[in-house]
């Protein structure tokens, strides 16, 4: 179903992972609307080949970042390089496709004759059939695309951003109001495209997507970058790990409290959930304590809690300031 | 870029009540105005007669009314929708843009220029000496229009939301009362008239007056609409692809 997708795939992901020049590099940009920073300082680098993921609670400069990148905004300070020339130029070039999260479509026309446009604006365009295939438009490629539902919308703007040979890929939140299957079809398609070597940058409030998908998770939090590394660095850098089991008997909540590396305990019934800082010395001293816990499950914080707590600690740190 | 053309074309004979009411006011406003007139007496200081000048006069009024108001609207409007936003991460040039649209509104204006002129004939019994100032006043006159359909575009990309209909509006009447459209040049004061020359609305109304009188079109008239076409195009294209506050 995506042959095409994968053909120029001859150059392995591996060789140009995170080599040659930068696809997108932002150098100290910073962008204000009145008196709201949306983005401070940032410093950003893409390389071919990766997938990356851009997270942040509301407000917290993901678009405004996209956007820039886009060149459909100016920074008011720093540099934006896509292709190590203007956004401006690598769009005119056909280098960058793009989904933008409040894109409006053209109004009066089919479907199939808005993809068909876009096919025919980009230098190396599908052919059409194939990316209405891909979009999942096929039955409704003959609609006025006025008339759509949400997610409709939504594939159509997915249609429009792969109409050709892209380079680097730019998503703001694709895949909010699609059906579990057209997130998936949608999921499967960009992850051919990262097969083939080309550069995908999706900002996302659904952190699982983050999780399976990206190689790499950048977290913004009012215009700043707070946390930028693979998944499992930044549940790692979030500190915990979840231990979970259950207790015969009488549970002494004094002694487990003094559990050492301890961030968090709660009893409920027989069931004891500890967030630990050191999970392997906090399992040894509950040993040391003569307990038997039964059931016992050690685990990573999820890349949801992960995020939580990291942007939580960056809020707090923020207002001791 | 062809595809965007035929595209902006087709949707445009699409939108049913924007095409009934283009094309369909000027005749409207020409019966209005000229539908009592005498068919043979000539108006004082010419030698045309009313419902002539009136025809002529109507069908520019209104090939401009469309494609200003309608371009400037409708372009506001879908950047505010985001539509250009999404059209501007594609390798269209700014050229191609403004050119679709010139041409969806050249689409709109053609047809509202034959309705008028047909209800000139049928119903007020107009008639020219020779049959080529029928052609002659179509082709200029469409033509014309195409330089107020890039002005259109301009200044959709000029103003936002709710600016775009009263901004829309004072620009169309200024041009029209400097242009000598709505009373003779000949009264203002003289340095008035100098700017007036000067305006594509006069420059558009001469060039369809003096075909009504048999001669053709002048060469300073075309010059100057073909300035201002440059002018206001390139403005649009270079609109197009710097805006960056609304996008
Ligand atoms: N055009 C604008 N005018 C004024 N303020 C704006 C504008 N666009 C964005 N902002 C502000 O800039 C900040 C960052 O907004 P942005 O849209 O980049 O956030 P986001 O991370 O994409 O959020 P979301 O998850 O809700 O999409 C917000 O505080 C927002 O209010
Ligand atoms: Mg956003």
């Amino acid at each position: 179903m995506m042959e095409y997708m994968t053909t120029t795939a001859h150059m392995s992901t591996g060789d140009r992972h995170r080599t040659g020049s930068p696809v997108v590099s932002f150098t100290n940009v910073s962008k204000s609307f009145g008196d709201v920073r949306a983005v401070s300082e940032l410093d950003l680098q893409l390389r071919a080949g990766e997938t990356v993921a851009l997270l942040g609670p509301n407000g917290a400069g993901k678009s405004s970042t996209l956007d820039l990148l886009l060149g459909l905004r100016n920074p008011d300070a720093g540099r934006v390089e896509v292709f190590g020339t203007t956004p401006q130029q690598a769009i005119a070039r056909g280098k960058v496709g793009a989904m933008l999260q409040s894109g409006g479509l053209m109004e009066d026309v089919k479907v199939r004759e808005l993809v068909k446009l876009a096919c025919d604006l980009h230098p190396r365009a599908y052919p059409v059939d194939q990316v209405l295939e891909h979009a999942d438009l096929r039955d409704i490629a003959d609609r006025m695309v006025n008339k759509l539902s949400g997610g409709q919308e939504q594939r159509v703007r997915f249609a429009l951003a792969t109409a050709g040979a892209n380079e680097l890929v730019v998503l703001d939140e694709p895949t909010t109001g699609m059906d579990v299957s057209a997130r998936q079809a949608f999921w499967g398609v960009m992850r051919a495209q990262a097969r083939a070597g080309r550069a995908i940058l999706f900002a996302t409030h659904y952190l699982e997507e983050a999780d399976a998908i990206a190689d790499r998770v950048i977290v913004l939090h009012r215009g700043r970058v707070i946390a930028d590394g693979s998944a499992a660095e930044i549940k790692a850098k979030a500190g915990a790990r979840r231990i979970v089991f259950d207790l015969d008997g009488y549970i002494g909540e004094g002694a487990l409290r003094e559990l050492p590396f301890l961030s968090s305990l709660e009893i409920s019934g027989r069931t004891v959930r500890i967030q630990s800082h050191d999970a392997d010395a906090t399992v040894h001293a509950l040993y040391g304590l003569g307990l038997y816990p039964r059931n016992l499950e050690v685990a990573g914080l999820g890349l949801e809690q992960a995020f939580i707590a990291i942007t939580d600690a960056a809020t707090a740190e923020e207002a001791a300031k | 870029m062809n595809t965007l053309i035929k595209l902006e074309i087709q949707r445009t004979l699409r939108n049913k009540k924007f095409m009934f009411f283009s094309v369909l006011y000027p005749a409207g406003l020409y019966l209005l105005i000229a539908g009592g007139a005498s068919s043979t007496e000539l108006v004082k200081g010419t030698d045309l007669t009313l419902p002539l000048l009136m025809m002529v006069s109507m069908a520019s009024f209104g090939a401009i009314t469309a494609v200003l108001v309608g371009n400037s609207e409708r372009i506001a409007k879908e950047r505010e929708k985001g539509w250009v936003r999404q059209l501007r991460l594609t390798a269209l040039p700014g050229r191609g843009y403004v050119t679709a649209k010139v041409a969806s509104a050249a689409v709109v204006s053609l047809p509202s220029i034959l309705v008028v002129f047909l209800i000139a004939a049928l119903v007020k019994d107009v008639r020219f000496d020779a049959a080529w100032q029928w052609f002659a006043l179509t082709g200029a006159i469409w033509a014309g229009s195409i330089v107020f359909a890039a002005l259109g575009v301009a200044v959709g990309y000029l103003a936002t939301g709710d600016a775009v209909r009263p901004i829309t509006f004072i620009i169309y009447f200024g041009l029209s009362i400097l242009g000598g459209l709505w009373m003779p040049i000949t009264t203002f004061p003289k340095w008035l008239q100098d700017v007036a020359e000067w305006m594509p609305t006069h420059a558009y109304a001469a060039l369809g007056q003096s075909i009504e009188l048999g001669n053709g079109p002048e060469v300073k008239d075309v010059a100057v609409l073909v300035a201002y076409l440059v002018i206001f195009g390139g403005a649009a294209a270079w609109l197009y692809r710097k805006d960056t506050r609304k996008a």
